[in-house]
């Protein structure tokens, strides 16, 4: 009986120790790959006196007729979608700089923003964007493209885009057009140079 | 002796039944035409608390939809054979599923949603009725094929209890089956406000939007932005009660022809 005890505990003692190396070997692998992954921006981060820009479109409305307009802007490059796409809200938020007409309350702020795997970019704003929202269908719709055009037109990640308030899903930015959905960009509204 | 006055008896009781049927089904179809008068539905746009677009001067739109809503009724009720419903009849809040379920409560044959523009841009001015749009990501195309396909299967199978909740899926849709007539409404409409040379606004065409109020609303339905609020030369137009009348015959007009054509 003892023996036979002995020889369980040597069993279960190998196929203990077969799990051990199986889990530290996979782990191993992991760490590989992420480092792997890591260097890119290690290099970039590493120096910093060369620090890449890249041109972006913004859409902005033409006071004449209410269409966007593309307007380029310079933002800082980054091997992150999610940055860059940040800096691009960012920058839509300052406004424009030749004149052309914003399409976003001033005082809005970007709070967050993720991209999912299906391309879909959850851009979360400050409730500024409701609030000192004017309301009216046209200003709603220009408000939805300016946003969603300006960040599927510079990233090919992006497929569509949903517009969240406050960290939710609302249902208008003030009673018009529908946000309980990702919206595809519209390039119909664009002027064409 | 005995049995014939029962068998006379029994004939006489067997026509007064048949009378008294004949009776009803000719009075219920004699009834039916002035009962069933069908309802157009008027959403007068934002209200309470919820004040719309804001004009320079302090107009709210919730007010001027309110007043052209109060005109085109009026209208409605005095020429055409038509009950008239409005979503508000007042200045109170009112939240945009209440207002598609009242046009779907009332069985509605029309909705008509009132409101007037407001745009980032100082310039923006003209008028514009919009339809709604289904662009229909993939998920949504594939959701309402399901639904098309098994809605009735569905309300088959589920109990009673569940099935205000299976009506309100179905209702989130329903308008997608009215696409095309909202469409000819919306072009009647547009047609009908820039013909008014009166009414100097300027013409912005039929657009597809995804309106929520619109998304619920069983029957063509349609929301027209006239002129715009945000533009000061407008807003001083749109407290002008004449201009408001003429804005309402030219609502009352585009749905005059409307169900002369399609109904």
């Amino acid at each position: 009986m003892d023996r036979k005890k002995t020889v369980l505990f040597l069993i279960l003692f190998f196929i203990l120790a077969v799990l051990l190396v199986i889990f530290f070997k996979n782990t191993g692998r992991e760490r590989i790959k992420k480092s792997g992954e890591i260097p890119r921006p290690a290099v970039s981060g590493g120096a910093p006196v060369a620090t890449t820009m890249k041109t972006v479109k913004l859409f902005f409305l033409r006071e004449e007729d209410g269409r966007l307009v593309a307007e380029d802007r310079e933002i800082a490059s980054d091997p992150s979608t999610v940055r860059e796409a940040e800096e691009t809200v960012a920058e839509l938020i300052k406004g424009s700089k030749t004149g052309l007409v914003s399409s976003l309350p001033a005082e809005t702020k970007l709070v967050q923003l993720f991209i999912t795997k299906e391309g879909v970019a959850y851009v979360d704003f400050s409730k500024d964007l409701i609030e000192k929202h004017p309301s009216g269908s046209t200003a709603e719709i220009s408000t939805v493209y300016s946003i969603v055009n300006s960040l599927a037109f510079n990233f090919k990640l992006i497929k569509k885009v949903f517009i969240l308030v406050d960290g939710e899903e609302k249902e208008t930015l003030g009673g018009h057009i529908s946000l309980d959905h990702p919206f595809l960009p519209d390039y119909s509204l664009i002027v064409k140079e | 002796m005995m049995m014939t006055a029962k068998k006379k008896m029994r004939i006489l009781y067997r026509t007064v039944l048949l009378l008294t049927c004949f009776v009803f089904v000719v009075s219920a179809a004699g009834a039916s035409g002035p009962k069933e008068m069908k309802t157009i539905v008027i959403d007068p746009g934002h209200g309470g608390l919820d004040l719309g677009a804001k004009g320079r001067f302090g107009t709210l739109e919730k007010n001027i939809t309110l007043a052209i809503s109060f005109k085109l009724k009026t209208l409605i009720e005095q020429n055409l054979p038509y009950r008239v419903v409005l979503t508000r009849d007042k200045d109170i809040d009112l939240s945009l599923e209440s207002r598609s379920a009242i046009a779907n409560n009332n069985n509605a044959v029309l909705f008509i949603s009132v409101h007037t523009n407001g745009s980032f841009r100082k310039k923006a001015q003209g008028s514009e009725t919009f339809f709604m749009s289904l662009d229909a990501s993939d998920e949504e195309t594939r959701k309402l094929a399901y639904m098309e396909n098994t809605s009735s299967e569905l309300e088959k199978r589920i109990e009673d209890e569940n099935k205000d909740e299976v009506k309100m899926i179905l209702w989130d849709m329903a308008q997608s089956a009215y696409i095309k007539q909202s469409s000819q409404l919306a072009e009647i409409i547009q047609q009908q406000l820039s013909a008014d040379p009166d009414l100097k606004t300027e013409n912005r065409g039929i657009k597809q939007a995804r309106f929520k109020v619109l998304t619920g609303v069983a029957c063509p339905a349609v929301l027209v932005e006239v002129a715009f609020i945000s533009n000061p030369e407008e807003e001083q137009k749109l407290v002008k009660d004449e201009f408001q009348r003429k804005i309402a015959e030219a609502l009352y007009q585009g749905l005059k022809r409307y169900t002369r054509l399609f109904s």
